[in-house]
């Protein structure tokens, strides 16, 4: 599939499942849109895991002081108060509008976990057909263990009173990609 | 704890009981029509066939090797951390759970769903323990407060109102709570488990998956109460039952193609979660997490090496049999299994839960084969439920009258032709100048009242066939007639009406005298071998005919003839030969009339009635013949009045609707009242039997719509 089908496929999906999703041209502007939402929320706690070095610059760079306080490892310490937890996603399913963390380390886990909103950075390039398209990835993750990996569509739900669709029971209340359109690796 | 009837009486009473639940009836109807909806979507432009035949096969390959991928599961999940266990049965499967629990020092355990915990009781055992243990999915939690069984795989509180969760939610925290405002139910129970998570020692999933060439567990959520289960206590204990191991992640990720998406009509759950090993976890003294993993056989060693049940074992326990199933629909999950509900629940309770509580249950299929349409593993569940049946039998070592007259009777095609013919005269008293019994015989108790009986016919079809039979001198091909006892001795005017269309069409018709019941009752009644035995016969009695075409008048003959005859004599090299040569013969009215005779518009008159449709479960799904039957009445110049729920189950179910008679008025009463409201005239069908169900419903609620068989309509429309 061509790269914009697969882009605009999974765009489609993930809306479809209350994924919100934006194209961002590089960190400093998925940063700025982690740090914007987070204060129009009314969030006062960013979790960022695992973001390369220029988004880290950005970050201290987007937060004056006062406003969003940035958590760092290890985040056991902050269990019940993370609002959101920002990270890349190391890949994305076109057909299912899922992403895909390896999310080996505790505290990425717990930045999605247990934040209430879940903000994800994912290269357009890295974007597949369907799951099947990463099983070679994902089974070689899993054979150099122990490993943890995670697939994440859309934000928590439930409809376990009367089938009513109900977000936000567990997990994230609401889910973000940013689809980083510069890096085509 | 759960409770489920050892003896039919019991049963129906229960049944009766449920059957007044409106609340719950209102919900099973709307998620019925919501789910075939959703799912249809779901899998819009896949092919669907072919991904069942794949993981049916991928399931098939597994089974027989079970000890060698746990052997392989073992070795690859040691080698990354993980403890792995083996429990021969559900009690065994709890004595480990606690004892790592006792070991580890443990107070707390938070669970995340797991139908294998309920089949062990797990819970139950923990308490005794002395061990505090909280649910967190959503609904769980909910049937924990209240000492529940789950009513539904993936549902487990579905049959519950807002009104109900609402008070329960203010008993246990103390505040009011407004039954309107689902979302914030939901945040209360987000809160509460929240610290419930966070004081938590130990963790208890189940799997879906368990890959054995990596010795990863695969778990399937949507609210991410499992994610949190797995990674805040120090110790995660997963219970899988030894069915969930796969050789790899591609048929992990086959089967979660179909798995969601067959389940709630989700492309993919929220949260699939992949855990290999003991990762990180600070929260334990190693700073790894304490992972231990126990495999259940419970029964499942055996059911792999059986021939006929090894397929129960391809289940992926998406729910959707329960979700297709008519009489689910109609009493919810808690009197549709013990803690497996749904078809697959009442083959597998006889096996993981024994067969006192398997007893009733598992007579209480209609064989509609819905549910065999809908699952994803290509299981063949109508079937395995009546071998369920006889498996019960055989374990209590006892033989109801109905199987002893069954057995008697029916392989002598002259005994039991006699006995029909004798019934007759027995009815008699009671059959009015109508063809129907309006009061029932002293042998029937009053619930079977609900429809009229028609009276078998003083002349059946095989004495008539001198005088009616088309005098073909230059036939342009040979069609032998099956009868089936319906048409052959209760309504012979059903095959004699189409008589004229292949006579028009220079069709020779056949009638081999020596044909017998189809021996569908005595598959139904679980005697396979007295099936096998008028298979036999029929197969003789139809061989010499020479005949192009087998052609009958009644759906489920048809489907049993064509489906089951092979799973009766397949085994036998035999008659390989000679059982190929007759189904490869066997077709139905309908398809028979619109793909080989081509009949053409020209040839009938055209009422332009409003007719409604009923669909046979036999015919839709046992043949899968499914646009002729309405080609024929737009050919034949009818008027198809739409309804809704065509292909849902009459409710006759053969001797079911003795057997389980309110439901069987239940069903056909929906469906009626489908139909009068449709606003048709006339209703057609392609099966005696519905006919029988339909038309002596109609005839009992004084409704205007005649009942008939699509052969008569269409018949009785044929231009002079």
């Amino acid at each position: 599939m061509h790269p914009t089908e697969l882009l605009r496929q999974f765009e489609e999906k993930a809306r479809a499942v209350q994924t919100v999703v934006r194209r961002v041209s590089h960190w400093r502007e998925a940063v700025r849109y982690a740090v914007d939402l987070t204060v129009e929320r009314g969030g006062r706690t960013l979790a960022p895991m695992n973001l390369p070095p220029e988004a880290s610059q950005s970050l201290e760079d987007a937060t004056p002081i006062g406003t969003v306080e940035i958590l760092r490892p290890p985040l056991r310490n902050h269990l019940q108060d993370i609002h959101t937890g920002l990270t890349p996603a190391d890949w994305a399913i076109a057909e299912t509008g899922t992403l895909v963390l390896d999310s080996t380390s505790e505290d990425l886990r717990i930045a999605t976990m247990l934040s209430e909103v879940h903000v994800a950075v994912v290269p357009a390039g890295r974007i597949r057909a369907d799951s099947l398209e990463l099983k070679g990835e994902i089974a070689s993750l899993q054979k150099n263990g122990p490993r943890y990996v995670a697939f994440i569509s859309g934000a928590s739900r439930t409809a376990d009173i009367e089938r009513v669709l109900t977000i936000g029971v567990h997990g994230p209340q609401e889910l973000h990609v940013l689809i980083l359109e510069e890096d085509a690796s | 704890m759960i409770r489920t009837p050892g003896d039919v009486k019991t049963y129906r009473k229960e049944l009766r009981e449920a059957l007044q639940n409106t609340f719950l009836r209102q919900t099973l109807d709307n998620f019925a029509a919501a789910y075939r909806e959703s799912r249809a979507k779901a899998f819009e432009g896949m092919d669907l066939e072919s991904l069942i035949a794949e993981i049916a096969s991928r399931k098939d390959s597994a089974l027989p090797r079970l000890d060698e991928l746990l052997a392989e599961f073992k070795r690859n999940a040691e080698s990354v951390g993980a403890v792995i266990h083996e429990a021969a049965t559900a009690q065994e499967a709890n004595e480990i759970i606690a004892r790592i629990a006792r070991e580890g020092g443990v107070r707390k355990v938070i669970k995340s769903k797991s139908m294998t915990a309920e089949e062990t009781f797990l819970n139950d055992h923990l308490e005794r323990e002395g061990l505090q243990v909280t649910e967190t999915d959503l609904g769980e939690w909910i049937i924990q407060l209240r000492r529940e069984g789950p009513s539904h795989m993936v549902m487990p509180a579905i049959h519950l109102s807002r009104h109900q969760v609402a008070e329960l939610f203010a008993r246990v925290t103390g505040e009011p709570m407004d039954p309107d405002d689902i979302e914030k139910m939901v945040k209360v129970a987000r809160r509460t488990l929240r610290r419930a998570y966070l004081e938590a020692d130990m963790g208890v999933s189940g799997a879906n998956f368990a890959i054995a060439d990596s010795g990863t567990l695969g778990l399937v959520t949507n609210e991410g109460n499992a994610r949190l289960v797995t990674t805040l206590p120090r110790i995660h204990v997963a219970l899988v039952g030894l069915d969930k191991l796969v050789p790899d992640l591609e048929t992990a990720l086959t089967i979660l193609k179909a798995l969601p998406r067959n389940a709630t009509g989700q492309a993919i759950s929220t949260y699939v979660t992949w855990i290999t090993g003991a990762v990180e976890c600070a929260a334990a003294p190693s700073g790894r997490k304490e992972l231990h993993i126990v495999f259940l056989d419970n029964g499942r060693r055996a059911l792999a090496k059986n021939p006929v049940f090894s397929q129960a074992l391809r289940c992926v326990r998406c729910g959707a049999c329960a979700n297709v199933c008519p009489i689910y629909r109609l009493v919810g999950g808690h009197n549709y299994g013990h803690v497996y509900i749904g078809a697959i629940g009442l083959i597998l309770t006889a096996f993981y839960h024994g067969v006192e509580n398997a007893r009733a249950l598992v007579l209480n299929c209609l064989n509609c084969q819905a549910c065999k349409a809908v699952c994803p593993a290509g299981i063949d569940l109508p079937h395995l439920i009546k071998n369920a049946t006889r498996h019960v039998l055989d374990r209590e070592g006892r033989r109801p009258l109905k199987n002893v007259l069954l057995r008697t009777v029916l392989k002598d095609r002259k005994l039991f032709h006699f006995l029909l013919r004798k019934a007759y005269l027995a009815q008699k008293p009671l059959a009015g100048d109508e063809p129907l019994l309006r009061h029932l015989p002293l042998f029937f108790d009053k619930a079977h009242g609900f429809r009229s009986l028609p009276v078998v016919n003083p002349r059946p079809l095989r004495d008539r066939w001198d005088r009616v039979r088309p005098d073909e001198k230059a036939p342009r091909m040979r069609v032998a007639l099956f009868g089936g006892c319906l048409v052959d001795f209760v309504y012979p005017e059903q095959a004699e009406s189409v008589l004229p269309i292949l006579e028009k069409h220079a069709v020779a018709v056949d009638y081999p005298m020596d044909q017998t019941c189809c021996g569908l009752p005595a598959l139904m009644a679980a005697e396979k071998e007295t099936a096998r035995d008028v298979a036999v016969q029929n197969i003789r009695a139809f061989e010499d005919s020479g005949a192009d075409w087998i052609l009958t008048l009644c759906a489920s003959c048809g489907s049993h003839l064509k489906e089951n005859y092979p799973k009766l004599l397949g085994d036998d090299p035999a008659w390989k030969e000679r059982l190929q040569a007759f189904t490869g013969k066997v077709i139905d009215l309908s398809s028979f009339l619109v793909k080989v005779l081509k009949i053409q518009p020209e040839d009938f008159r055209g009422t332009g009635a409003k007719t409604a449709y009923h669909a046979p479960c036999h015919l839709c799904r046992g043949l899968k013949v499914v646009e002729e039957p309405r080609k024929l009445l737009d050919i034949a110049g009818f008027q198809y009045v739409p309804a809704p729920d065509e292909d849902v189950c009459c409710g006759f179910g053969g001797s079911y609707s003795l057997e389980f008679p309110e439901i069987s008025a239940e069903l056909l009463k929906r469906k009626l009242d489908h139909v009068e409201a449709a606003g048709a005239e006339l209703l057609v069908t392609d099966c005696p039997g519905c006919v029988l169900q339909l038309r002596g419903g109609m005839d009992k609620r004084g409704g205007r719509v005649r009942v008939c068989h699509i052969g008569e309509a269409v018949g009785e429309g044929l231009k002079d």
